[in-house]
């Protein structure tokens, strides 16, 4: 996407609004289609959460080349020429396996292999920073594939209940319900074992997020629900690798993870079996599994860099039909609906004098960070750091109208069991049943207004 | 007085019907050329399906001749392998310039194209007992199956490979590998299948509101483009330009059929199938838009694509060599594609969005 193309769809924009409101000069605030500031990207195809930030250029561009050349790249077995050092157990074989697109994992049907989801597992109790503690033998992830010759820790099943259920005006949507079971574990797994599992979440604006200042975020907590709302709002502390001190988390379902790059990092090991310099152990490391080489770091320090900048620097795709009637209706209903008390739309990122497409941008990804009590149903029962089972950390909704075309499904939540959009509401409970009634509640025209306004996004 | 005005006021309107008839004769004529629809119906049916199934094809040849090798492990059977692999390897490149849709969602391509291949894991595949089942195959690491491992077995690590060295646990895996390949790419045509309800075809010639993908033309377009402009920057910042600012050979892609300058020229052949409409048969295509306003741009990106092409053709040395040998003609073919990616990029994509308005 270049520039000239951007300029002329913003000034497009602009006409249309001065056309709309003449007299009067909207302030920029409400110019939300600009989704991911001035680095936002005008395209709705199948490559859209792919786009670099339109005006990097010189060693930036190239930075975000090699991360992306990084972020594709399929890991083998060592010994070998390039990309060794896959496993010995491990999820998949790079990153793009799972974040397929740049974008969302899809959850297995019953009976298919897990592909773009993953299963965190622990034991209870809390490890010396708080966190959670990993099962004897098994780590803290459940590592269902291995190169070969090394067993894997075992299968994964996944069974679903289905229901069908009927809105108010008759018409019937179906929710179904995951079961996961650990199968076939190459060691009989202890008692007590907590499963969580987790989609594989799109990988664009993740740098604008990461450059919202805590305090923006902390500004929202409400732990006690002072203000009555009945929307809570808390943050996640969790041990930062590179600092040594517990930070606030900011990525994962769970806001499991302090940073961009330790994040990256986590996967890596997790995910992929790879280790780097924030993690320089094998997640197999005492396993039988273990590969014994002495080959770590695996992945070099200025690749670990690479991949975070590429990450970093993925644009938002733009709003799309925001002047159709339903769709401006749909986000007042969204308002209405108690949506935006969490999923806020609008954050500013903090200055940052070093690296201007961050710095200073006024953003619009629908979420505050912050852990929410989401009810018994889409529990996992298993803490994470400060969050509670119930609590799960607001996933931005930006660029969620483009799953379809850039996925080819639209499952949605932590685990993928909503295969729509009308299904991930439906199963908001908790801080959000209020939201969930009040969209089952609404005559026909306005519950499609609001999924309009969120396929917009 | 009177009549001069009569005469003047016929004058007038004669003019103006000529004029009119020369703007609606005009519009008649471009209309009963191409309309939108058409250059999407013929897009995605005589490009995009057409290619696919004959990638269908070429790979159930590919399946056929191993199965002939293995029974009569003649050198000829093997170069028939070899050449039923190089045509269906020419195939999926040139449809790399249309890489959107159940390729990508569905998961095929890194079933069928993942590189590098995990050497160590397919020699202990080569070397153990596990029967090469369908299900087995099937659930095999990316990086243990597709083109490139059959390639590798086909050519061996230096392209030197002669019929009386493969062994039977090689000669199983062929068959195995063939056959898998030829189950993944008929999945994938079935997807570009018109006569199958619900195929990602349907939604691509019909978009709509209600459509999941695809909300208006435009949008179509806009895809249709987007592809190209994608596999021109695969190719000159990643397959060409990966390898070469590294100067390491061991970064190219094909290198046991030294076959990758070939891949080069048929993804961007794959541009220029797209582009004209033309594949095996010759059809509407893009450039029937193009030219209908902007005669300068059809030249021009046809231009750039001959260019690309040549340029490509120039580098004449095998591309793990090329790559030290002929900087220059390497060099030259890489900013000859970046150079028809940014026509794309800021001519036709934007030109789609002034022009295709429904």
């Amino acid at each position: 996407m270049n520039r000239v193309l951007i300029i002329s769809f913003g000034l497009t924009f602009l006409i249309l609004t001065s056309c709309k409101k003449a007299g009067s000069l909207e302030p920029i605030e409400n110019q939300d289609w600009f989704t991911g500031g001035s680095q936002t990207v005008f395209i709705s195809g199948s490559n859209a959460f792919s786009q670099g930030f339109p005006s990097l250029a010189g060693d930036h561009a190239l930075n975000h080349e090699v991360g992306d050349a990084a972020f594709e790249a399929t890991f083998v077995s060592s010994p070998a020429p390039i990309q060794q050092g896959l496993g010995p157990i491990f999820n998949n074989v790079s990153c793009v396996s799972c974040h397929i697109s740049d974008g969302r994992g899809k959850a297995p049907e019953t009976g298919e292999n897990l592909m773009s989801l993953l299963i965190r597992i622990s034991i209870s109790g809390q490890d010396e920073h708080g966190g959670t503690v990993d099962v004897p033998l098994f780590g803290g992830q459940f590592q269902h594939r291995s190169v070969f010759g090394a067993q894997p820790e075992g299968d994964v099943n996944v069974s679903y209940a289905y229901q069908t259920l009927q809105f108010p005006d008759g018409t019937s949507y179906e929710m179904r319900k995951p079961t996961y079971s650990l199968t076939n574990t190459y060691l009989p797994l202890p008692g007590g074992v907590m499963i969580s599992p987790r989609l594989a979440p799109p990988v664009f604006g993740l740098g604008l997020l990461e450059a919202i200042p805590d305090a923006n975020i902390l500004a929202k907590e409400d732990i006690n629900d002072a203000n009555g709302d009945g929307i809570s709002g808390k943050a996640n502390y969790v041990w930062n690798v590179l600092e040594k001190r517990k930070t606030l988390g900011k990525f994962g379902w769970k806001a499991g993870n302090p940073t961009l790059m330790q994040q990256t990092a986590s996967a890596y090991l997790q995910d992929m079996g790879i280790t780097t310099f924030i993690f320089p152990q094998e997640a197999s490391y005492g396993q039988t599994q273990y590969d014994n080489l002495n080959d770590d770091v695996e992945l070099s320090d200025s690749l670990l860099y690479a991949v975070t900048f590429y990450l970093k620097t993925l644009a938002v795709p733009a709003r799309r039909n925001v002047t159709d009637p339903a769709v401006i209706r749909g986000k007042e209903l969204f308002t209405q609906a108690q949506c935006a008390a969490c999923h806020t739309p609008k954050q500013r990122t903090a200055v940052n004098v070093a690296f201007k497409e961050l710095s200073n941008q006024l953003i619009f990804p629908y979420t505050d960070l912050l852990l929410h009590d989401m009810g018994d149903e889409l529990s996992d029962n298993r803490p994470d750091h400060m969050a509670t089972g119930n609590e799960w950390r607001t996933p931005p909704l930006w660029g969620i109208g483009l799953t379809e075309i850039v996925n080819g499904h639209g499952n949605f939540l932590h685990d993928g069991r909503a295969r729509n959009l009308t299904e991930a509401i439906m199963w908001h409970g908790g801080e959000a049943e209020y939201s969930a009634n009040f969209f089952k509640n609404l005559p026909t025209y306005d519950r499609n207004a609001m999924l309009k306004f969120l396929k917009s996004l | 007085m009177k009549i001069n005005l009569v005469s003047k006021i016929t004058r007038i309107l004669t003019f103006v019907i000529v004029l009119h008839s020369c703007k609606k004769d005009e519009i008649e004529q471009t209309t009963a050329v191409v309309t939108n629809q058409d250059v999407i119906n013929s897009i995605s049916s005589n490009i995009n399906a057409s290619t696919y199934l004959q990638l269908k094809t070429n790979t159930a040849d590919l399946y056929t001749a191993s199965l002939v090798f293995v029974s009569n492990s003649t050198e000829q059977n093997l170069n028939i392998c070899r050449d039923f692999w190089k045509a269906a390897r020419s195939t999926w490149e040139q449809s790399e310039g249309f890489i959107y849709g159940p390729v990508a969602t569905e998961n095929i391509d890194p079933r069928i194209d993942t590189w590098p291949v995990n050497f160590v894991d397919l020699n202990a595949q080569i070397n153990g007992t596990n029967q090469f089942t369908d299900t087995y195959v099937n659930n095999l690491e990316d990086a243990l199956k597709g083109f490139h491992p059959i390639e590798f077995l086909l050519w061996g690590q230096n392209g030197t490979k002669t019929s009386d060295q493969f062994t039977p646990r090689e000669k199983e895996y062929l068959v195995a590998l063939t056959k898998n390949l030829n189950t993944l790419t008929s999945d994938l045509y079935d997807q570009w299948n018109a006569s199958i309800a619900d195929s990602y075809i349907y939604h691509f010639k019909n978009p709509s509101t209600s459509n999941p993908y695809y909300d208006n033309k435009k949008a179509v377009f806009q895809e249709i483009v987007n592809g190209m402009i994608g596999i021109c920057d695969e190719v000159a910042s990643g397959k060409i330009g990966e390898p070469f600012i590294n100067a390491d050979p061991s970064l190219e892609e094909s290198p046991y059929a030294q076959n990758s300058m070939t891949d080069f020229r048929n993804n961007i052949k794959s541009v220029q199938n797209v582009y004209s409409g033309k594949f095996n048969a010759d059809g509407v295509g893009l450039e029937d838009l193009v030219r209908k306003y902007n005669l300068s741009l059809d030249n021009t990106i046809k231009a750039k694509i001959n260019t690309s092409i040549t340029s490509l053709t120039n580098i004449t040395d095998p591309f793990g060599t090329a790559i030290i040998s002929q900087p220059t003609q390497v060099q030259n073919a890489i900013t000859a594609i970046e150079d028809l990616k940014n026509t794309l990029e800021s001519e036709l994509l934007p030109f789609v969005n002034q022009y295709i308005t429904d």
